[in-house]
């Protein structure tokens, strides 16, 4: 389906009219960074910058998986509670495996595997039922948001989950590099006996969490734009009947589809205990909206077949920013939905109306 | 396999189970908990899950509409927290101020009301005029209006409203004192503690009200050419323009008579509960009230549906609530049991055979 404006929007745009509509989210990011470098405190320094990456975290992996859906024309409602639903079943199998006597070292990754893979169910479920109960994706996956939810609140009984490995906080709050100028680079412990000053004009470089999550998102920018995978997805997306006619396996890719956007819920939910040490079923419930949000304002249509990582990122980066900015400069964050939510129409209405800007015209 | 027969048969089997199995549903479910548990069927349990359904009945009313002209409302929950808030703070603020009680409770109420048509105008225009898909227009109004109602909240409850919003939303049509007679209205004055306990309020207000605005809009989508033409739009949107509807002005009241329930439902709320509260994120009144209209025979492509299915799926959601609170367990199954009904309806809707071939 082809919104009935893109046909009707047949102006010649000019050229720098055109970059525009093709970069406006970046420049939109650039502005919105400057203005809280002037208007916040040490905005701009290293530590803050690093802030947003971190913060950027949670949608950036759960908007992975939303653009994989979104690119085939679905969507997926459910990311936000089988986010909750990870930290939970990854809170409490860390609490179970370090009552059971194992080590830190041991418990914290096993419980995270258990999660992941754990976190598959509802993935598969919702691809099933896209897939081969023709279900629609909106609906499919709005049940799975309340019975994810449902359970993650019977197993976490309706209290955050703590009493977990202190060790696991380290992972999440801190850093490869330690350098103090003039004296010391120390690689992932922080260096020991410092004056309060040398405190002080310590750098802390490159956030662990940062680095082991981005992996997980380069390899799976890789998968959707060089592989046959990848390939298909767009195809599905672009006009499932020619897909099918092209002899893909449509049914079979669906299902994978809504698994990789469960399984980087269930990422988001790691993410999560490893930051806050703790799980809770709401941890997600705010976050379905961003993650569509970052998707669309990273120029993926709703009707399938157009957007990619680098998009996404950069939508993700606008949210974390604006969270982080709003944090510098004390403002409640809960005004930062009136924020999200004008941003998610405009980036639609941009989408809608300057199809050929956006270069999306035939 | 059996012959043709035999197969046209089963088929209309299939297809009055198909459309009837929400209302199967209930009565089983009804059975099925009267029979396990003592409490369930009294005259006061019945009231009670009467009483909890407005909130979801309301939104799930409007939703209804929506759905019929195949839309999707995902701002109604957070909505209803907008108005409620701002209903509340107008009276908490007047009040304060030193203004009568009924002032305060009417301009309150009104306010909220009022407040609740601008989220659906703007859905409306997105929807009809932008071209913006309903579910992400409304998603984006549910961002806006759940920060709205945050930012006025300040994140807490607004108390401190009137006293008397809470006698009146608690109060009932009429009480009866057994062996001694009705009051309308208003409880009977000078009882003993005693007699007070076996007083039996018939009918809770907020029932009534919700009753009396269910029927005025049953009406409208049965009735009136304004209901007719939602299902047309729904059912085609190119016939329907065609057949010379003003589809985008139909769309714009939908969405803001959808809100406008929302509002109903946010000031109800502040006169049940006396406060006046922000709706949480996970409180998911849009996941209840979607699954209510769909378990109720609409279809999300539109053209199907009514107020009526939308009613008996908001029973079977409240009964089940009910039930499951009385075993015992867990409020959370709940969500859980709402997910799979919702995701089974539509299953069921997708393997009922059409009684008539054809149509979208």
């Amino acid at each position: 389906m082809v919104p009935e404006a893109a046909a009707s929007t047949n102006r010649k745009a000019t050229a720098p009219a055109r970059w525009l509509g093709r970069n406006w989210a970046i420049v939109f990011l650039l502005l919105e960074l400057a203005a809280f470098g002037l208007l916040g405190k040490n905005f701009f320094s290293p530590e803050n910058l690093q802030n947003i990456l971190v913060a950027c975290l949670p949608v950036l992996l759960l908007a992975m998986g939303e653009t994989f859906v979104i690119i085939t024309g679905g969507i997926d409602l459910s990311v936000g509670f089988v986010m909750g639903f990870a930290t939970v079943v990854c809170a409490k199998f860390m609490v179970l495996l370090q009552a059971a006597g194992l080590p830190p070292w041991a418990s914290i990754p096993l419980a995270a595997l258990i999660c992941l893979a754990i976190g598959l169910i509802p993935g598969l479920i919702n691809g099933t039922l896209v897939a081969r109960l023709k279900v629609p994706p909106f609906l499919a996956t709005f049940g799975l948001y309340g019975i994810a939810y449902g359970f993650s609140e019977i197993i976490s009984k309706n209290t955050p989950i703590g009493g977990l490995p202190p060790i696991a906080g380290e992972i999440g709050n801190e850093y490869f590099f330690y350098i103090v100028p003039g004296k010391t680079v120390s690689f992932l412990v922080k260096p020991q006996n410092l004056a309060m000053e040398e405190m002080r004009s310590m750098i802390s470089v490159l956030p662990i969490l940062v680095v082991i999550f981005f992996v997980f998102v380069a390899i799976f920018a890789f998968v959707l734009r060089r592989t046959r995978f990848g390939q298909h997805t767009y195809a599905i997306g672009g006009s499932m009947d020619a897909a099918v006619r092209a002899g893909i396996n449509v049914p079979a890719h669906l299902t994978w589809i809504y698994i990789i956007s469960a399984f980087f819920a269930s990422l988001s939910g790691v993410m999560y205990v490893l930051k806050y040490v703790s799980g809770r079923a709401d941890a997600g419930s705010a976050r379905m909206l961003d993650s569509v949000v970052a998707v669309v304002i990273g120029g993926a249509s709703l009707y399938g077949g157009t957007g990619a990582v680098k998009g996404t990122i950069i939508g993700a980066l606008i949210i974390a920013t604006l969270e982080t900015g709003m944090v510098n400069l004390l403002i409640p964050s809960h005004n930062r939905y009136i924020a999200i939510g004008a941003i998610l129409v405009i980036a639609v209405l941009i989408d809608q109306f300057f199809p050929e800007l956006v270069g999306r015209g035939e | 396999m059996g012959g043709m027969g035999n197969r046209g048969a089963a088929a209309k089997v299939l297809t009055f189970l198909g459309e009837r199995w929400a209302a199967l549903f209930l009565l089983l479910l009804l059975l099925g908990f009267g029979f396990l548990e003592r409490n369930f069927f009294t005259f006061k349990n019945f009231s009670n899950i009467l009483y909890y359904a407005t909130t979801y009945a309301l939104l799930a009313a409007g939703e209804t509409f929506v759905i019929i002209t195949g839309g999707i409302d995902l701002s109604v929950g957070f909505v209803m927290g907008f108005t409620g808030v701002s209903s509340a703070i107008v009276m908490r603020d007047m009040y304060a101020a030193g203004r009568p009680e009924a002032a305060c409770l009417l301009v309150g109420a009104a306010v909220g009301l009022a407040l609740g048509l601008i989220p659906g105008l703007i859905n409306g225009l997105l929807v009809a005029r932008l071209r913006v898909p309903p579910f992400i227009a409304t998603l984006g109004t549910y961002g806006v209006a759940n920060g709205m109602a945050l930012y006025l909240s300040n994140g807490f409850p607004i108390t401190f409203l009137p006293p008397r919003v809470q006698k009146i939303g608690n109060s009932f049509l009429a009480y009866l004192l057994p062996d001694k007679g009705f009051t309308f209205l208003h409880r009977p004055e000078g009882l003993k503690s005693k007699e007070l306990r076996s007083l039996i309020g018939i009918v809770p207000v907020t029932v009534l009200v919700t009753a009396a605005v269910l029927l005025v809009f049953a009406f409208i989508l049965k009735r009136t050419r304004f209901g007719q033409h939602l299902y047309a739009i729904g059912g085609s949107k190119d016939a329907a323009i065609r057949a010379g509807i003003n589809v985008p002005s139909h769309l714009v009241r939908t969405y803001v008579l959808s809100s406008m329930l929302a509002a109903v439902a946010g000031v109800l709320y502040v006169f049940r509960s006396g406060i006046g509260n922000f709706t949480t994120m996970s409180a998911s009144y849009e996941l209840f009230a979607v699954a209510a209209v769909v378990i109720g025979g609409a279809s999300l492509m539109g053209g199907k549906g009514g107020l009526g299915g939308t009613l008996i799926g908001i029973l079977i959601l409240m009964t089940l609530e009910n039930g499951l609170n009385i075993a015992g367990i867990p409020a959370f199954y709940r969500y859980i049991a709402t997910g799979v009904i919702l995701i089974a309806a539509v299953v069921i809707d997708q393997f009922t055979p059409e009684r008539k071939a054809g149509g979208a």
